[in-house]
Order: C-alpha cells, then sequence, then structure tokens
C-alpha cells in the first residue's frame, strides 16, 4: 500500500526560472514561493513524485486523449523553451503502469505514453522544486486546453480513483502529488494585458478558488468549475482541473501554505500529510 | 479555411527547428510545402503576419502565438498582441 505523504500546487511560468537567473525584480518573490514548496516536498520524503499537469500542444494534438500517464523509464525536457535547461528524468514505471492499470479498472480510460518529452509545465516548476533530480516523477496529463475538456467532476473522481490506486499498490511507498496550472490566463488569445502578450481574464475567479480553497470546500470549486466558468478566466485556465484531480486524493483540508501572484492568475500550495 | 493545417503548421514550429530555419530564409515556399496544405489565402495571411485575421477566422491563438515567440513571419510577442487585441477591441484587458 503506498502512502500519500504530501500534496502540493503551484505554477509554471515559463519564464520564471531565467527571471530568477538573470536576478529580475520579481526573482526573490518567485525563489520564495516555490522554496515553500520545495522544503515541503523534502519533509515530505516522498519515493515518487506523482505530477499532474497538462500539455500545451507539445505532446498531443494530432491525436487529443483526455487523460493519459507516462509510463516510460525517462523522459527529456523540456521540449518547448530552450531558455530552461534540459534534463532527463526518472520515471517510476512500474507504479505508473500500475495506476494506469487501476484506474482503467476503475472506468477511467487513460492511455499510456511509453515514450514521451515532458515541457515547460514540469521542468520549469521541477528546476526549483527539485533541482538535483532526487524524486522519479510518474506524470499525468489532463487536456485542459482543447476543448472538450474532461469536466472538474471526472477530474475530482480521477482524484478519487487515484487515492484508491495508490491503496492497491503492493509496495509501500511514499508518493507526494503536484498539480501544476493557475487558475485564470489567457496566453497569446485577445484577453492579454495592453502590453503583453498575456493575460488574467478573470481576476475575481482567482480569488474564488483561493476563497474556496482556503476554505477547503472543494466540493463547491468542482461545482463552479463550469467549461463556462474556465473559459471565460482564459484559454490556459482549464489547468484547474488539475488542482483538482489532486485534491480528490485526500480528505478537504486547508492549505498549510498558500502564497498567491494575483497578477498571475495563480498561486503555490502545500498540504503535508494530507 | 482549414484552420487545422495552420494550427498544425504553429505546433510543429515549436518541435522542429529546420522548419522555423525554412520559415525564416524562404517562408512563402516552406508555406506552400506545408502538410496539410495551406490554401493560398491562408499563405497570404501568414506571410503578412495578419494573427489578427487568422484569430478571427478560427485559429487557436495560444498556438497561434508560437509563430511570433520564435520570430517568425515578420512577428515578435508585442506585435503579436497589438494586432491580436486589435482584432477583438471589446475583449482588451486593462493592465494591472
Amino acid at each position: 500500500m503506498a502512502e500519500l505523504v504530501g500534496a502540493f500546487g503551484l505554477p509554471h511560468n515559463p519564464h520564471f526560472p531565467s527571471l530568477v537567473r538573470d536576478g529580475a525584480p520579481l526573482a526573490e518573490e518567485v525563489s520564495e514561493m516555490y522554496a515553500k514548496i520545495a522544503d515541503g516536498l523534502a519533509a515530505a520524503r516522498p519515493d515518487v513524485v506523482l505530477y499532474i499537469t497538462s500539455d500545451h500542444y507539445n505532446l498531443f494534438f494530432e491525436a487529443l486523449p483526455l487523460f493519459m500517464i507516462g509510463v516510460a523509464e525517462s523522459a527529456v525536457g523540456p521540449s518547448d523553451y530552450p531558455s530552461i535547461p534540459q534534463r532527463e528524468v526518472a520515471i517510476d514505471s512500474e507504479l505508473a503502469r500500475h495506476l494506469q492499470r487501476q484506474l482503467v479498472g476503475h472506468d477511467f480510460d487513460v492511455g499510456c505514453l511509453q515514450e514521451l518529452t515532458l515541457d515547460h509545465t514540469v521542468i520549469a516548476p521541477l528546476s526549483f522544486i527539485d533541482p538535483d533530480g532526487r524524486f522519479p516523477l510518474v506524470p499525468f496529463f489532463i487536456n485542459a486546453f482543447l476543448r472538450p475538456l474532461p469536466s472538474a467532476s471526472r477530474c475530482y473522481a480521477l482524484g478519487h480513483a487515484l487515492r484508491a490506486a495508490l491503496a492497491a499498490y503492493p509496495a509501500a511507498d511514499r508518493v507526494a502529488v503536484v498539480a501544476s496550472g493557475s487558475f485564470s490566463v489567457e496566453i497569446g488569445g485577445p484577453r492579454v494585458f495592453e502590453d503583453a502578450h498575456v493575460g488574467v481574464p478573470d481576476p475575481a475567479w482567482t480569488e474564488r478558488v483561493l476563497e474556496l480553497l482556503r476554505a477547503a470546500d472543494i466540493e463547491t470549486l468542482v461545482r463552479e468549475s463550469t467549461d463556462e466558468q474556465m473559459a471565460k478566466a482564459g484559454n490556459a485556465a482549464g489547468e484547474v482541473l488539475d488542482w483538482i484531480a489532486m485534491l480528490g486524493m485526500f480528505e478537504p483540508k486547508p492549505p498549510a501554505t498558500l502564497d498567491v501572484q494575483p497578477w498571475f492568475g495563480h498561486a503555490y500550495a502545500t498540504w503535508p500529510a494530507p | 479555411m482549414s484552420v487545422y493545417a495552420i494550427n498544425k503548421l504553429c505546433r510543429r514550429v515549436v518541435q522542429e527547428p529546420e522548419l522555423r530555419r525554412a520559415l525564416s530564409d524562404a517562408p512563402e515556399e516552406t508555406l506552400r510545402a506545408a502538410r496539410p496544405p495551406l490554401s493560398d489565402s491562408e499563405i497570404e495571411l501568414l506571410l503578412a503576419g495578419d494573427v489578427g485575421a487568422l484569430a478571427r477566422l478560427g485559429t487557436n491563438h495560444f498556438l497561434l502565438h508560437q509563430l511570433a515567440r520564435w520570430g517568425l513571419l515578420g512577428l515578435d510577442l508585442p506585435t503579436h498582441g497589438e494586432r491580436i487585441r486589435a482584432a477583438f477591441p471589446d475583449q482588451v484587458l486593462r493592465s494591472p
């Protein structure tokens, strides 16, 4: 029986690694916020990290699964941002294949990637929370970009099924889960700021998500994360589904830490020993 | 309008350095060789860097911005933002 030893939510802005490297004005804040995740992850002492993210058309386009899990032995990335140093990430293939089998057994039609690359949504945060590659990953992908997206309730149920799948694992592994994504963000679309190619179309939604996280009212978060609301919040705002799947893996409780960058529409959260 | 063909081109731009080089060196020839094929009007809009018109035709906005991110077809990110905002003036956000 594998044990969930920590849960974390974070953003994956592809420019943060170079911004910190170059000592830009936001560098200190970004470093400090990621450091809380890194500290929490280290304290959880996981054997493996289940990493829930959403591909940005780097892996999937011609064929577009709603749910997919990486079962290769390792993967290289990032595939999309040369400014982030390339690295090879070990994958716990055995656990990944177990999770896929168990999820399919729970009626979740999850496909598998026997060969894959990783994009900035994985590699950028890893450069802060696990720069030395201490933890093997199990990468899990939820379609948050090209509609139709899976529903929030389906993703929450997916989290429940992942929890049950961990409980059915023969080895006593310590597993942490990380959800990667923002709540309100538009990239390259019309709802961008006057001087940028990105924007935060619905800051009120970001505030609402944070309010519900603080209140541990996940049922309401699931109910309010409608397709219409996610579309209103930006063309990348479906990433809240990654968080909802992660939140489905443990009983609702307020995060121990919650740091917010509202002008990016995202947050950093930790749930130790959930 | 084969939106899929334009989206596919933008996606390939991220993953294929040789395509980026070809688009820089011989943009029209490269666009005419694209598969799935692009129509004459699509090629015209792409060569003009008219991302506003392409977006209004239904091209995926996220994928479209990849042309500017890689500095192709006369685009850069500020230009992309300017043209997208001009195409959808009612949706522009005020900067914080």
